[in-house]
């Protein structure tokens, strides 16, 4: 407690220094009082006793000193000296200070903005107890999908591994779905998630109001007084303004009597991050929206699945454990022929950390976002270096002011933390201002990315973490750019410097300057390089045909899941649906789809051609359920014959687009032919297979993304299988969007009036994202690129400027001995030159690292791409060699005589 | 000109003036810086100036406590006043100081 006390006592002294130095000198002067009084006393003059009074004193200043220094905080008084000196400095020239501190917001701004992401997405804990216990179980299919090698598990494989392994406490399983709630006359979509009946207690949560689920209530028909629900904190603010009651109250969902009966925690949004159920339900109310066959399928692989591991458990002896016990798990779960699949058998089942939960959007986003990471830490380290630059022509230029500083008994601790204490004061309002840019560029960043998902349930508002990385940043950033000036400043010779001439002696000032340009050169040349490669890939995925026409075209996803109507009833019903919205004012085209194209969804299966079936290996095709009017809706062109009818006598017909024509009848048209499809029913083993006449030929579009080449496409009548009808996609052309949404109502109304209304969404939107990424990643870059420019020939022209100063005299002495413009004009060139050279030299082998290792991210553009590259050093070459210019003129410019007068 | 007397110890001027207000009671810095040369007979060399960092420090640690006042003479004055904690300090410095006069005694005695 001693030094609590001795703090609050300095502390205070702080304070008040003026009074209590006050309250010291009346003390003091009471003091020598006392001696001379005595003194008096003693027979001495009143001179004497003064001066004797004083020599027994000792030295009355040096005692005030020693008081002063051990009553506040001296050190904090020196830096507040600092401060207001640095201040000064700052104010003297404002143009440098603010140059220096946009660049630090803008450094510092891209990085907590993309930080912010980063940590959101893949790096905050899940607000669980003691969430690094937890683990992430997931299937990892021998394939070459990413998606594959990180599937769920199914509930059979969640409950036989829970059966025979020992390594955790508990496993949970948990899947988002989409549920319709129903309330008095109105019916809405609800995000909801189903979670096995322990989740909430592997994950140790707790209520805020009610209880959670428990593993009674994840049973068939759910617990003993029917379905039961918890809602989101969320949810019960805003629906239920916080009504305690609203725990035992019944809601329909989906169809279904369900009881809340608690409220999840504030903050809580479950396992799997960016998403935000508003409603919890157990796994078995799958069972009975979807059938306990499916529920109880091995094969059925949708539940993310997070495990608990026990105290002594180490995440590498439970993955062991699950590579030993994953044959048995398969083999009781799935069924021989699922079994037999390659990618199956070699399956293995990955142990991965689970403190941070899991979202879908990792395998799509982390490295984009990491790539943007990289590309803003480049940013920065370019902006610091330049920084660095400045304040060092800054510290040569107050060389003197350091010298007399110095002479006059400065340290050079002193004279270095005077320097860094300038630094800091343009790195705090750079960061402050940098963490603003960030607040508005994060939400920014996060809706570019193209995920409507992540922008509503992502924060991209920095929170504490990330704003304590930001500072950390900051500071960083000052040691970095402050250190060089700080340390040749604390070594300025004072008699060197004091002499008037700008001398020899700054040669450390120059030596550290000319180690940045290329360092500054290199990286710049890195991200213009990339930013190039992003900028033609961005250019190719616009500019390439993708084979639809975007424009007006509106997609509607239908809810028929609870119309009376089933099988081919449904597909009349389908059919008088866009029959009437044909009829309506605006509408062109009208149709149905089973998957809407660029939307990353895909269902491919094996063909043949049936004249060849018994000599060639079925091969595959990407598949579409479609109806009429699908082509002229989407603008495909139908290239021969003619579209499917919304007729039951083109049941067995089908289109094909030109690969799969060339592919499957690659010596003659296909016109006409007959295909054949193989169904293999996985669950059973079973192969039959399907034939249909091809009736038209279509030109080739993309299927999944933008970024694939056209590969074969069969499309299929949706009437091929009734048992896929539930959630078909209405697809609109027309007019306006208003008339396609307009239609869709009143067809809704007219036709199918029990079933919700859906979200649409554009197909412009869908084009856009699905290159959204790429588009993000070119603009920023791009961005980037042209920052690390300027900030290169900032750099540049700073260095040259000072060099000519510099050398003034010397250049004067050359021009007197005969020297000419021209020899003085390469001579300043030749030095940048030289420079700018090692620079690019040393950038074009990183770009050529980097640009291989960003292949990933490009489309059709390779990552040697020489046109880029060249684009790029002459850019940056160009661009020095003109920031050199101005001083070069001011250098050739001299005149001899004042030069060397100066002397 | 100190080089015939001993400098005073840092922690012993401390307690000396401790001991001090313990035995004088309430006391201004002068009497303080007086007290202690008169007790060291003028053996020690003690600039007085150097006595008020030592108050500074011990009022840090609140084992002092000071107030403006007026002595005998009529002068204004800070008087110091030791505080219970001041007190407990001087029986546990006195102590461990004892503890070391004595062990440098045994070091210093002649051996046999």
């Amino acid at each position: 407690m001693e030094w609590l006390r001795i703090l609050l006592s300095r502390w205070n002294a702080f304070l008040h220094p003026k009074r209590l130095d006050e309250d010291l000198d009346d003390e003091l002067q009471s003091h020598i009082d006392f001696a001379v009084e005595e003194n008096l006393g003693h027979g001495m003059t009143e001179r004497e006793a003064r001066k004797a009074a004083l020599v027994k004193f000792g030295g009355v200043t040096q005692v005030r000193e020693i008081y002063r220094r051990r009553r506040g905080f001296p050190s904090v008084d020196t830096f507040l000296q600092d401060m207001r000196l640095a201040q000064r400095q700052i104010w003297r020239s404002p143009g440098f200070a603010i140059v220096a501190i946009l660049t630090l917001a803008l450094g510092i701004g891209a990085n907590t903005a993309v930080f912010t992401l980063t940590h959101a997405l893949l790096l905050s804990s899940l607000p669980v107890a003691a969430p690094n216990q937890l683990v992430r179980l997931a299937v990892a299919l021998d394939s070459n999908d990413e998606d594959d090698r990180n599937a769920p598990l199914s509930l059979p494989m969640i409950q036989s591994i829970q059966q025979r392994s020992h390594s955790f406490s508990g496993i949970l399983g948990w899947c988002v779905y989409d549920f319709v709630l129903r309330e008095g006359g109105s019916m809405h979509g609800i995000h909801g998630a189903m979670v096995t009946g322990n989740a909430f207690e592997v994950l140790g949560v707790h209520p805020a109001a009610g209880r959670l689920l428990v593993s009674a209530d994840d049973q068939p028909g759910g617990g003993l007084n029917g379905w039961a629900g918890v809602i989101s904190y969320r949810a019960w603010m805003e629906k239920y303004h916080a009504d305690p009651t609203v725990v035992g109250r019944h809601i329909t969902v989906t169809d279904r009597a369900v009881t809340i009966v608690g409220v999840a925690p504030e903050g809580f949004e479950g396992a799997l991050v960016a998403e935000h159920p508003d409603i919890y339900l157990p796994t078995e109310f799958d069972g009975s929206l979807n059938g306990e066959a499916s529920l109880h399928s091995g094969g059925h692989l949708w539940l993310t699945t997070l495990a608990r591991l026990k105290r002594e458990t180490s995440r590498a002896q439970a993955a062991a454990e699950m590579d030993s016990i994953f044959p048995a798990v398969k083999d009781q779960t799935l069924t021989p022929a699922i079994l037999a699949l390659a990618e199956v058998k070699k399956s293995r089942l990955l142990v991965t950390p689970g403190r941070t939960g899991w979202s879908s959007l990792r395998l799509e986003y982390t490295r984009p976002l990491l790539l943007l990471q990289l590309l803003v830490a480049a940013v920065l380290v370019i902006c610091c270096l330049n920084l660095s630059g400045l304040l060092l022509a800054r510290a040569s230029a107050r060389r003197k002011e350091f010298a007399l500083r110095g002479a006059l008994g400065a340290g050079r601790p002193r004279l270095m933390r005077q320097l860094f204490v300038e630094s800091l004061m343009l790195a705090l309002p750079g960061a402050l201002l940098g963490i603003a840019l960030a607040w508005f560029a994060g939400p920014w960043i996060l809706h570019s990315l193209g995920s409507r998902q992540a922008e509503v349930s992502l924060s991209s508002r920095p929170d504490l973490a990330v704003l304590c990385v930001t500072a950390m940043c900051a500071l960083v950033c000052t040691v970095v750019f402050g250190v060089a000036p700080a340390w040749t400043a604390g070594h300025t010779n004072a008699e060197d410097a004091l002499r008037s001439t700008p001398g020899n002696s700054a040669a450390g000032y120059a030596g550290a300057r000319r180690f940045f340009i290329p360092f500054q050169v290199a990286l710049s040349l890195t991200l213009v390089v990339v930013a190039g490669l992003l900028g033609a890939t961005v250019m190719r995925l616009r500019t390439e045909s993708c084979g639809y026409r975007v424009e007006n075209v509106l997609f509607y996803i239908t809810d028929f899941n609870r119309v009376p109507q089933k099988g081919a009833a449904l597909v009349s019903l389908y059919r008088r649906f866009v029959t009437r919205m044909e009829e309506l004012p605006g509408v062109e085209d009208a149709s149905v789809a089973e998957i809407p194209p660029l939307l990353h969804w895909d269902d491919s299966n094996n063909f043949v051609a049936a004249e060849n079936a018994r000599n060639t290996q079925p091969s595959s095709a990407y598949e579409n359920s479609i109806a009429a009017h699908y082509f002229s809706a989407v603008g495909t062109a139908i290239l021969a014959g003619r579209d499917l009818r919304n007729q039951d006598a083109d049941l067995h017909s089908c289109l094909v687009n030109q690969s799969a024509a060339r592919l499957y009848f690659p010596h003659h048209p296909a016109l006409g032919e007959t295909l054949r499809e193989f169904l293999h029913d996985f669950e059973a083993g079973t192969n039959t297979f399907k034939d249909c006449q091809i009736v038209g030929v279509v030109q080739d579009s993309k299927y999944n993304t933008l970024h694939e080449s056209p590969r074969p496409i069969v499309y299929l009548p949706i009437s091929k299988d009734t048992s896929r009808l539930g959630g078909l996609f209405f697809v609109i052309h027309a007019r306006s969007l208003a008339a396609a949404r307009a239609a869709y109502l009143t067809a809704l109304h007219e036709v199918a009036p029990d079933s919700p209304e859906t979200e649409p969404f554009t197909f412009t939107q869908q084009f856009s994202d699905s290159i959204a990424r790429e588009q993000l990643l070119s603009a920023l870059s791009g961005f980037f690129a042209l920052l690390a420019l300027l900030l290169s020939g900032i750099g540049i022209y700073g260095l040259v400027a000072w060099n000519v100063t510099r050398r003034t005299t010397e250049i004067g002495l050359r021009m007197a001995l005969g020297a000419t413009r021209v020899a003085v004009f390469l001579l300043i060139m030749r030095q940048i030159a030289t420079l700018l050279l090692i620079g690019l030299l040393a950038g074009g082998l990183t770009s050529f690292f980097v640009a291989r290792s960003i292949r990933g991210f490009l489309f059709e553009v390779p990552a040697e791409n020489p046109a880029i590259f060249a684009f790029a050093a002459t850019l940056l070459a160009l661009i020095g060699l003109v920031a050199a210019l101005p001083p070069a003129r001011r250098a050739v410019t001299i005149d001899p005589i004042e030069a060397l007068r100066s002397e | 000109m100190g080089d015939t007397k001993p400098d005073v110890l840092q922690g012993t001027l401390d307690l000396m003036v401790l001991k001090t207000l313990e035995s004088l009671g309430p006391m201004h810095g002068y009497g303080i810086a007086r007290r202690i040369e008169q007790m060291s007979d003028d053996t020690l060399s003690l600039n007085q100036g150097t006595i008020y960092p030592a108050l500074l420090r011990l009022q840090q640690r609140k084992w002092i406590t000071a107030e403006w006042g007026t002595s005998e003479n009529n002068r204004r004055a800070k008087f110091y006043t030791l505080s219970r904690l001041g007190k407990k300090q001087v029986e546990k410095e006195v102590e461990s100081w004892e503890r070391v006069a004595a062990t440098m005694a045994r070091f210093l005695a002649p051996s046999h």
